[in-house]
């Protein structure tokens, strides 16, 4: 099962996706989750992200998991946080959903059980096909960057939404 | 083409290190925000065997290390295999430094938590309304926020209002019964029409400042690390359950918008009090157990900052300079009792009860040298402590050689917290001594001019033979307890009056 997945698939994954980007045509789901797949184990970003399949072996690529380290000179600094990332049948046109797992305090993330509302996330409002999970977790970490959030008290490190 | 005969160096080194692995090996790159690094590894090693070529290659210790692939944390049990790190991938990096370490410890760890609030030293401390008063009004920032708002100079003023926050600060339990009540009360009085925009008000224009203030304070200090209470303002004014200022605390809990009562967090807030502490009624600065707690001396964690500190001076520096210590200081020398307090317990001199005697008679000389300026700034040039260091290693290596020639040395063991500033002090118990001969006259003399203590060449009665006098002409006929008393204050007269007569049974 996870043959399907390495790395090898890629490079002609990438290029018609390329040229399917470029034409207009709607890449198919799996094909470019599997790309996300792929940028993830290859770390691809500044490395204060990281995403990658929930279990490998779920065929339908739908539950991802994802990684923030929170970013310096916030509240945030040095804490990692934990998130699950579901991507539907219609993704990428339609935008993932995305809870945090490790608690947090940040505008734009429900304090009961972590789902961050995407159209409360100015970047994420207007979703577009080509974003990704990558960009999810960037932008939110980018949240956490903004004056509104960045001395936002926080629980202590270790806690996880109990939904 | 030139043939690969000769294997990869990287490859054969690692083969031969891990010859009992079965070792394909593959190239990982390990990134951090900071820097990459590309570590080859046998593919079916564990996690942990990892983590030790990477901590030596990023020259951190091993527990300090955090791996995150594919979304997901590392576990030191789990195997590379497992997690599907294959040739060519990355894996994310993250250096825990040390005060993260601390505090997540700290955090981690209720139980140290209460053995630290249970310390009678805390308590004692915790119950000088003055003391703590003193340590807070120091602050720069909260003397900033106190002009902005003269309603929290009263608070502080109102001694009353200090014990209860001691007392709660004290007790998790009757706090986050206090944070329910408020809660509730908070929550009754945003039905009010208009309440809600008055809290809001108010939190924006004074509690704000006052957590970042607090949180500052605490934040800067290596002390701060040890209370691991970055979030002691539990605050967010979006939310619409909490957290409001609080002019006048002690008002009558009516729902009058102008006098409110503060709340604390949101059930988050509330279920983690002990560790992170949000103002309320009772306890308006947010004074966290364990922020207080750590400030201690006698915390495991402070025992590891001792170590650090000798390791490291450049730490000393800093915390010496910490306005915060500064205060502390002062306030330490103004109490007698309580330094002493601190001193008896510090488990350094725990074992010696004779040290803690000298340390005890030499106490307010010993706070009067930390404040002396001069000596501060001995302190805190790293090269002058070397000196100190060096000739407290000599005179101990004197000792042991020559024990007959020293005896009025005080070991070295005294001054492993602080080093220097008690060896002079030391030294000068003289009264206790045999009369020093020759090269220990010298030696003692020398140190003395070091202590820039020049009281201190003649015993205690000698010195305050004055004041002796002015005490048995007002009537204090115990002349042992007078010099005790004046021992103990320094020859302040005024002070020691007030020790003999509140050691009298009223």
């Amino acid at each position: 099962m996870r043959r399907l997945f390495t790395v090898g698939a890629s490079p002609l994954l990438s290029n018609k996706m390329a040229a399917a980007a470029g034409s207009g045509v709607k890449v198919p789901r799996n094909f470019r989750l599997l790309e996300e797949l792929e940028e993830g184990q290859k770390g691809v970003g500044d490395g204060t992200v990281s995403w990658g399949l929930e279990d490998d072996e779920d065929m339908t690529l739908t539950r991802w998991r994802g990684m923030i380290i929170g970013p310096p000179r916030t509240i945030y600094e040095n804490r990692m946080y934990s998130l699950r990332v579901e991507c539907g049948p219609r993704y990428p046109e339609t935008p993932p959903f995305v809870r945090f797992v490790t608690k947090i305090n940040l505008n734009g993330v429900h304090n009961s059980n972590g789902v961050v509302d995407m159209r409360a996330v100015s970047s994420l409002a207007k979703w577009q096909n080509s974003y990704s999970i990558r960009v999810v977790l960037q932008e939110l970490r980018r949240l956490m960057m903004c004056k509104e959030n960045m001395k936002l008290p926080q629980p202590p490190e270790g806690q996880i939404f109990s939904n | 083409m030139a043939e690969n005969s000769g294997t990869d160096p990287a490859v054969e080194t690692n083969t031969e290190e891990n010859a009992a692995a079965s070792a394909t090996i593959i190239k990982v790159t390990v990134k951090t925000p900071k820097d990459k690094e590309e570590i080859a590894i046998a593919e079916d090693s564990s996690v942990s065997q990892f983590k030790e070529e990477i901590s030596k290659r990023f020259k951190a210790k091993q527990d300090q290390l955090v791996l995150i692939f594919a979304g997901k944390i590392l576990k030191d049990g789990d195997t590379l295999g497992q997690h599907g790190i294959k040739d060519g991938l990355t894996v994310h990096l993250v250096i825990k430094t040390l005060q993260q370490q601390m505090q997540r410890q700290l955090m981690s760890n209720p139980e140290m938590l209460s053995q630290i609030m249970e310390n009678p030293l805390v308590q004692s401390m915790m119950s000088n309304p003055d003391l703590m008063r003193q340590m807070i009004v120091a602050n720069p920032q909260m003397q900033q926020l106190m002009e902005r708002n003269p309603e929290i100079s009263h608070m502080l003023n109102n001694p009353e209002l200090m014990r209860q926050t001691m007392e709660l600060a004290r007790n998790p339990a009757m706090m986050q019964e206090m944070m329910r009540n408020q809660d509730r009360a908070l929550s009754n009085l945003e039905s009010i029409p208009g309440g809600y925009n008055a809290l809001r008000r108010m939190y924006t224009d004074i509690q704000e400042p006052m957590f970042s203030a607090a949180r500052e304070q605490f934040g800067n200090n290596p002390f701060s690390a040890l209370g691991g209470n970055t979030d002691n303002s539990g605050v967010q004014p979006s939310r619409t359950e909490n957290r409001e200022p609080l002019p006048n605390p002690w008002g009558p809990p009516d729902a009058s918008a102008a006098t409110t009562t503060t709340t604390s967090g949101t059930a988050t807030t509330t279920s983690s009090t002990t560790s992170s502490t949000t103002p309320s009624v009772s306890n308006p600065l947010g004074i966290s157990s364990s922020s207080l707690g750590n400030g201690m001396f006698n915390s495991p964690g402070m025992q590891s900052l001792m170590q650090q500190i000798s390791e490291n001076p450049q730490l000393m520096q800093n915390m010496l300079s910490a306005p915060y210590m500064r205060t502390m200081m002062q306030s330490l020398s103004q109490n007698p009792d309580i330094a002493s307090q601190v001193f008896t317990n510090n488990p350094l001199f725990a074992g010696n009860p004779q040290l803690q005697e000298q340390m005890r008679q030499q106490l307010p000389v010993f706070l009067q040298q930390m404040q002396n300026p001069e000596s501060l700034s001995v302190m805190t040039n790293p090269r002058a402590m070397r000196a100190l260091m060096q000739i407290q290693e000599g005179l101990q290596t004197l000792q042991t050689e020559a024990p007959g020639l020293m005896p009025s040395l005080i070991p070295g063991g005294m001054a492993a917290g602080i080093p220097g500033a008690p060896l002079p002090t030391g030294v000068n118990v003289t009264p206790e001594n045999p009369p020093p001969s020759g090269p220990q006259q010298l030696m003692q003399q020398m140190l003395q001019m070091f202590a820039g203590g020049n009281a201190l060449t003649q015993t205690p009665e000698v010195r305050f033979q004055q004041q002796l006098e002015q005490l048995s002409a007002m009537g204090f006929i115990n002349r042992e307890a007078n010099l005790q008393a004046l021992i103990a204050t320094g020859g302040d007269i005024n002070a020691a009056i007030e020790r003999l007569l509140g050691s009298q049974p009223s």
